[in-house]
């Protein structure tokens, strides 16, 4: 806290000006001198320091006795206390910054882990995650059937080959379906099914900017945005995606279930 | 900060500012860093500066109280002069220590502090344990009553 009160008396301050400016004045202090040498009281003030400075003037000829300046002159009475480590780790300031740190690099260590996870397309899923949860059911066609059905439908009315529904959701009943086109992402199908409201979405593969090649992955690779988790497979240049609200263990019973 | 024997000159002229006289100082002074010596002696060396300066001014109280003591009144007080910087001038540090030295506790004090220049704000309300506005107040009547006692003792007659 500071020594002033919340509103500090600047006049009051300024009668105890110092003499000569020190580096660490309290910054109520140096406000105090900015408007005392400002103000309307400029020239009392100005009298009030070369009133000071003769009096200090005067402080520093007093004669120090050449007996004590000598007895004293060699010694140095208090060596240089180091501030032990444990105090030095236990000031708030340090606390504060090491706190913030700490923070910073978790965050930094996390989205460096979440890169180099990651896989080719998966920001499209992270985009399609967002389209995902907002979302609302009257937004697609309905449609009662099996998602597996979905892949003729695609072919035949959208001309989107290989969007094959993989057999672990192919059984699932949906309640609506749509295809469009998104900002970053042409060409994806979505599809709302009664489980666990989950949505599961098809959109063309990431190719390797160098050679336009797709490298498929059968393997489950996940991303999560805000809440969302979705399930990627990539086959044939095709992602698929199985997204809901919650997290990777809540997708996971479902993906082990055509293993068995 | 550390203390070195370059800040003793500074712990001796606060002495004499307090006493007014070079041995009662000079007996405050010495016994002041006397006690830090035993206590570096003993492995517990002083905390810091203000340590020094904060047994000083004890050991410069009771030196005091053994003599003469300035009878307790209210001074009279004068707006400072444009020609006391001047008047000032004229003074020898004694004459100023003396005065210093009459002033009652803790208005001494300050002033002491004040014009050995090596304080800040937050280190003088430490030392002597009042608040900010007291200690203007202090200073600032300190100033008025100093001018009083100069335009009596020191006319200035401009050339």
């Amino acid at each position: 806290m500071s020594i002033f009160q919340i509103r500090p008396n600047y006049s009051s301050l300024a009668r105890c000006a110092p003499i000569t400016e020190k580096p660490g004045t309290d910054r109520a202090m140096r406000v105090a001198i900015q408007r005392a040498r400002a103000g309307k009281k400029a020239a009392p003030f100005a009298l009030q320091q070369a009133f000071d400075g003769a009096i200090a003037k005067l402080v520093r000829a007093i004669p120090v006795d050449a007996q004590v300046a000598e007895l004293f002159a060699n010694e140095s009475l208090i060596p240089l206390v180091k501030q032990p480590w444990k105090k030095i780790l236990l000031n708030p300031v340090v606390l504060a910054i090491a706190l913030a740190i700490a923070v910073i690099g978790g965050v930094f260590a996390h989205r460096v882990y979440q890169r180099w996870n990651d896989f080719p397309g998966a920001d499209k899923a992270r985009r399609l995650l967002s389209v995902a949860s907002s979302t609302r059911s009257v937004m697609l066609d309905p449609l009662k059937t099996d998602a597996g059905a979905l892949s003729d439908l695609f072919f035949m009315k959208h001309r989107l080959e290989h969007y094959d529904i993989p057999p672990e959701f192919a059984d699932f009943k949906t309640l609506g379906s749509r295809v469009f086109d998104d900002d970053e992402v042409r060409g994806v199908a979505q599809i709302w099914v009664v489980e666990k409201r989950m949505q599961l979405f098809l959109f063309p593969a990431e190719k390797n900017p160098k050679d336009g090649s797709v490298t498929d992955f059968s393997d489950w690779r996940f991303v999560e945005l805000e809440g969302w988790t979705g399930a990627v497979q990539q086959r044939n240049g095709v992602c698929f995606m199985a997204a809901l609200r919650g997290r990777e263990k809540d997708l996971a019973p479902y993906l082990e279930k055509k293993k068995q | 900060m550390s203390v070195t024997t370059q800040n003793l000159p500074q712990l001796y002229r606060f002495c004499f500012l307090m006493t007014g006289d070079a041995s009662k100082a000079q007996e405050a002074f010495q016994n002041t860093v006397r006690e830090a010596a035993l206590r570096v002696a003993r492995d517990e060396p002083p905390p810091d500066r203000l340590w020094f300066f904060r047994d000083a001014r004890r050991r410069c109280l009771a030196v005091c109280e053994q003599g003469l003591q300035a009878e307790p009144g209210t001074m009279e007080e004068t707006e400072i002069s444009p020609v006391g910087p001047m008047q000032i001038e004229q003074l020898e540090p004694d004459q100023l220590a003396v005065w210093i030295s009459a002033a009652p506790e803790p208005q001494r004090s300050a002033l002491s502090l004040f014009y050995l220049d090596e304080f800040s704000l937050r280190e003088m309300l430490a030392l002597l344990e009042v608040k900010a506005g007291e200690l203007s107040e202090l200073i600032s009547s300190g100033r008025q009553q100093f001018q009083a006692w100069l335009d009596a003792t020191t006319p200035y007659h401009q050339e």
